[in-house]
């Protein structure tokens, strides 16, 4: 009966409900475009949920779309010293610290980490971390796990829901900017929180909607929307509501400074009301003075408690 | 939740847009077309010449085009702008009326006596409040002829709640104008009401035409879409929907969302005994768009030109080629100009050719050599255009957008909203209804159980 018109690059797209509330009843904040990588022509609508907060894409594209909205140069798979020299040094410090924190006032052998891309964080745990530890990644895509094979890290191919790892069987999981991508973030936490020993402790790293920088931009050009990658966005008070809902309970909640969602709000409004391209590209991950200022900024927020990432230590009940 | 039967009555825009929430929250829904195809007034029609006509302006954002799953299929508008002629000149919107000192003198005046206060929302007649928020020069030399044009009523009988169609304040204007400068793109001004205006959301028109949305919305719902399928009968019991009698067969269902223009509901409706009349007593303008094909692009001040004063017969004259070139061939553009009018008056009754001179010959003031570029014209006459909110029904106006008064039976859509909404409103506003529905607020069949 119908005839669409789609242009070359459209996404086959679906409608989705909040995850958390199982309910549609949410109000639109955002409409934006894959401003990043430019893989389709499309825009992109978030909503945010009345009852919980939680902001996501709706509706989104399709599972079978991902190849297209994960190109071959996408960051996570080549975040390299050679490419991103002394800001990959100055994240990698910081990165272990952050991520050694998940193991304090654990017996800790075995550390699953879920969407480890290309096992950046694994290996600082080898680097950085107790030699005796047994060190494991879950991830999806076939490049990025080659590069994490490549460092010499065990890799599963696949979901951690899709997987059958033994069950009880890892003391931390981490889950470092990872949840934001996935289409059902609570079978993702529940298939986690089987895998844990009970009392073990999940790390999970995301992007804070109760920042300054979502206030700001919300209404486009956010960093942290990454349209249209990442689906599911949390606060404070939806990543609790998550919690509860998938059986975990919260050891702690906080933030962290990141410079890279302001550092991309401010390119893509940029670039999206047609600045030049050597103004654009004063921001960007390798650009280091815009970064530097940023992550003082976000430093700033931090202290108040709304920095750019929020970081939530979980816990399995014993 | 209750496996529940809907009929969604009509395949436009409100329609298609509750039926998908109804089904996505487990209804069981079924949308009743009376024609053979989808979109009601969403249309695009193109002639052999290569002009493309909308039944009345569509206005779409690209947050509409994303909330639906189209906007690869649309176009970006770069401009888009309003001005008003009078007195032989052009004053653009707003700065060009803000450049003429008496309008500025009475609107300041009126608001330094203290008349202006907006958020307690307008109250009394079209014509007070106009002249207490505008200032009386302006109310009376622009905004109250074109009021009374557009409506066909005085402005003193009218309700102050035709108001709130203009929402937007001159700071908040000028701040959204600049956007569109920075950002090459016609941000929407003044367009939705349900949702907050930025410099995120502008203009964007479908490469093929309106329709592209509701065939997108048809499209998740197959065969639940009944073409050919006119309702001729609502049946209500103990003041709640029961059933509908669809092309001659009796069906039950547990509610109805009607699009229907809602001055019909007490006609379609049995059983209601006389709660729905008060409906029948509403009024829509009817309205003439003289549609003129003219060589050259860019022959008016802008987009759309208001004309209050009283020599001209028409009101508002539109070049929507400005905004969205690919609706008329290169070289060419389309000029549509709005005549209100009453069944069987003097313009109704006019023949095509004959409004197309007397526009011709009203528009020569603001295009000398309107007639050497003249190749044809195409009137579009319909009878109901826009709602006119009466002050003498206000309270049932009023009433109307909290419920029917039926349980089961939900009026949706411009028509059946009886409401001065675009589609963007249209889309957020049915959503919202059906959300309330679904709860088990208005409407609902299960606050009667």
């Amino acid at each position: 009966m119908t005839t669409l018109h789609p242009r070359a690059g459209a996404l086959e797209l679906e409608r989705t409900r909040c995850c958390i509330c199982e309910t549609t009843d949410a109000d639109p904040i955002a409409v934006g475009e894959d401003f990043e990588y430019r893989t389709s022509a499309d825009s992109f609508l978030a909503v945010q949920c009345r009852r919980c907060g939680l902001v996501y894409l709706d509706p989104r594209p399709t599972t079978d779309e991902l190849p297209q909205i994960y190109p071959d140069n996408y960051h996570a798979f080549s975040f390299s010293e050679e490419r991103f020299g002394l800001v990959y040094k100055v994240r990698s410090r910081l990165e272990a610290r952050r991520v050694l924190a998940a193991t304090k006032g654990l017996d800790v052998r075995d550390i699953v980490d879920i969407g480890c891309g290309d096992g950046f964080h694994l290996d600082l745990l080898r680097s950085y971390g107790n030699p005796a530890w047994n060190l494991v990644g879950v991830d999806l895509d076939k490049r990025a796990i080659e590069a994490a094979r490549a460092r010499g890290i065990t890799v599963h191919e696949g979901t951690v829901e899709s997987l059958d790892l033994p069950a009880a069987s890892f003391d931390v999981a981490l889950m470092i900017q990872t949840i934001e991508h996935v289409s059902d973030p609570p079978a993702v936490l529940r298939a986690t929180r089987e895998l844990l020993r009970p009392g073990g402790r999940l790390l999970l790293v995301t992007d804070n909607t109760d920042s300054l920088d979502f206030r700001l931009f919300r209404r486009r050009h956010w960093g942290g929307y990454h349209f249209p990658r990442h689906w599911n966005l949390f606060n404070p008070s939806s990543m609790r509501a998550l919690a509860a809902k998938t059986g975990f309970e919260v050891e702690s909640l906080s933030t962290m400074v990141s410079p890279v969602n302001w550092t991309y709000s401010v390119r893509n409004l940029l670039d999206d009301w047609g600045a030049s391209r050597k103004v654009v590209d004063r921001f960007s991950l390798e650009a280091a003075p815009a970064l530097a200022a940023f992550t003082a900024f976000d430093a700033l927020h931090n202290l108040a408690g709304r920095g750019a990432l929020l970081r939530v230590f979980l816990r399995r009940p014993a | 939740m209750s496996a529940r039967r809907v009929a969604v009555l009509g395949a436009g825009i409100a329609g298609l847009t509750a039926a998908p929430e109804l089904r996505r929250n487990g209804v069981d829904v079924t949308v009743y077309e009376a024609s053979n195809r989808v979109a009601g007034l969403a249309t695009s029609h193109h002639d052999e010449d290569g002009f493309a006509y909308d039944t009345g302006a569509h206005f779409i954002t690209n947050r509409l085009a994303a909330a639906i799953g189209v906007s690869a299929s649309c176009l970006t508008v770069r401009r888009y702008g309003e001005a008003v002629w009078m007195r032989g000149r052009s004053y653009g919107y707003p700065n060009g009326l803000l450049a003429v000192p008496r309008y500025v003198a009475s609107a300041l005046s009126s608001r330094a006596r203290g008349h202006a206060r907006r958020d307690a929302g307008p109250k009394g007649s079209a014509a007070e409040w106009f002249r207490r928020t505008y200032g009386a020069a302006l109310a009376d030399e622009i905004a109250l002829p074109l009021l009374e044009e557009w409506s066909g009523a005085p402005a003193e009988e009218l309700s102050a709640a035709v108001g709130d169609k203009i929402p937007t304040g001159i700071a908040e204007t000028i701040g959204l104008r600049l956007a569109t400068r920075l950002s090459h793109r016609a941000v929407a001004i003044g367009y939705c009401r349900e949702q907050p205006q930025s410099a995120a959301v502008y203009h964007v028109y479908p490469e093929h035409g309106v329709s592209t949305l509701c065939e997108r919305l048809a499209d998740d719902l197959g065969d639940a879409i009944r073409v050919d399928s006119p309702v001729q009968r609502i049946f209500v019991d103990d003041d709640r929907v029961v059933g509908l009698r669809v092309a001659d067969v009796d069906v039950d269902v547990d509610a109805a969302f009607s699009t229907a223009p809602v001055n019909v509901l007490p006609h379609l409706v049995d059983g209601a005994a006389d709660a729905l009349d008060r409906f029948g007593r509403f009024r829509f303008r009817p309205m003439l768009f003289v549609n003129l094909k003219l060589r050259g692009r860019d022959l008016v001040p802008d987009v759309v030109v208001w004309t209050p004063e009283e020599r001209f017969d028409f009101f508002r004259i539109t070049e929507a080629p400005l905004s969205m070139p690919w609706l008329a061939p290169d070289g060419y553009t389309m000029l549509s100009v709005d005549i209100g009018a009453e069944v069987g008056d003097r313009h109704w009754e006019m023949g095509d050719d004959e409004l197309a001179e007397l526009c011709l010959d009203q528009l020569t003031d603001l295009i000398p050599d309107v007639r050497a570029r003249f190749v044809g014209a195409r009137v579009v006459r319909t009878k109901i255009a826009y709602p006119v909110f009466r002050l003498d029904y206000e309270a049932d106006r009023q009433a109307l957008e909290q419920s029917t008064g039926v349980d089961g039976l939900v009026s949706i859509g411009r028509n059946g909203e009886f409401a001065h909404v675009l589609m963007e409103d249209v889309y957020w506003r049915t959503l919202r209804k059906t959300r309330r529905f679904l709860a088990g607020g208005i409407g609902s069949p299960q606050l009667a159980a």
